[in-house]
């Protein structure tokens, strides 16, 4: 996928990996991958300045724990703020896949157009 | 291989420096949870498409500029928001003070006092306004992913309005500091500590606001030339 259309929906993207948990940087880049077939593909560092952006905004939450291999690492989490971000981004994303949808196959969208 | 490419990042990174010790460390445990999932290649080659794979250091740092410029510029505005407020606090404290102890400035600088007076009010009321319209303006700033010179024009604003803040703080606290030292003119003064404690503490908190200014124009300076690269 092109990487700037990635960038525009990372912030997204990012808080979907952490839905099913707190987790470190390393397993929120696996499980996008994992999500998403391997089909993004950017550099593994784009995803720490999202997650630190996002902590800035209140929709994560961070801590430093020690890993079994006894290294330090930081693991985030959604907060309140972030779950209600996420889920209102999923809504408008729906929108508008189903309006692309309705676009270029043919199909009638089947919610209102955002 | 890995020490090396941490210590390009923190070296690229040293505009913040608390921020470039967290992803340090961050980064390394990113790299070496990598490498060992690379088990099965010798070590320098899973080292290297670690490496690879996280990316240039230069283009993490201008993505982390971004964050770490709207974290300057978002302390500075509350500071300056919590400083309005230390000073009106102080202001409100030392006039109760002065009504309590029955203290009032001598006739024979009365209309001095007036006068001084008179800039106190405006320059703190601007302050206020001035410091309100900076933490209006951050709030309607969205962080880019990526540092643009767009953003930097925008939070220069930002810090802009926070100077003006501070400037006019520091036009009201060294008239406060007048009409302290007239209130000491008078006569039978002894036990003015209140006073003084409250204009101590006006002077910390103006003297606060202007590091963490200072420290914002600074990182201006360094992410403006991150933004251009």
């Amino acid at each position: 996928m092109e990487g700037e259309m990635l960038k525009g929906h990372l912030d997204m993207i990012v808080l979907a990996a952490l839905a099913a948990g707190p987790t470190h940087g390393y397993a929120v880049i696996a499980e996008i991958r994992r999500k998403s077939g391997r089909a993004f593909d950017l550099p593994e560092g784009t995803v720490y300045p999202a997650l630190h952006r996002l902590e800035q905004a209140g929709l994560l939450s961070s801590r430093w724990v020690t890993a079994k291999s006894g290294r330090r690492r930081r693991v985030y989490a959604l907060t309140r703020q972030g779950e209600r971000a996420l889920a209102a981004r999923r809504a408008v994303w729906r929108q508008f896949s189903d309006a692309i949808g309705g676009l270029l196959e043919g199909v009638r969208p089947s919610r209102r157009p955002a | 291989m890995i020490a090396d490419y941490l210590a390009e990042l923190a070296d690229a990174l040293s505009f913040d420096r608390r921020l470039a010790r967290r992803v340090r460390r961050e980064v390394e445990d990113h790299l070496r949870e990598a490498v060992a999932e690379y088990a099965a290649e010798e070590q320098a080659d899973a080292e290297r498409r670690a490496i690879a794979s996280f990316g240039d250091p230069r283009a993490l740092a201008r993505q982390f500029a971004a964050v770490s410029l709207a974290r300057r510029t978002r302390h500075a505005s509350i500071a300056v928001v919590l400083a309005v407020i230390a000073v009106l606090v102080a202001m409100k404290v030392r006039i109760a003070w002065y009504a309590a102890a029955k203290w009032t400035v001598s006739e024979d600088v009365r209309e001095f006092a007036a006068m001084v007076l008179t800039i106190d009010r405006y320059a703190f009321w601007l302050s206020v306004i001035v410091a309100l319209s900076a933490v209006f303006y951050i709030g309607c700033l969205r962080v880019p992913a990526v540092l643009q010179p767009h953003y930097c024009r925008r939070s220069r604003h930002i810090v802009f309005l926070c100077a003006a803040a501070a400037l006019s703080l520091v036009v009201s606290v060294i008239s406060d500091g007048v009409l302290t030292g007239l209130q000491f003119t008078g006569e039978s003064r002894e036990g003015g500590v209140v006073p003084l404690v409250s204009m101590a503490a006006e002077i910390v908190c103006v003297a606060a606001v202007i590091l963490l200014i200072a420290g914002a124009v600074r990182q201006m300076g360094h992410t403006g030339a991150l933004a251009r690269t």
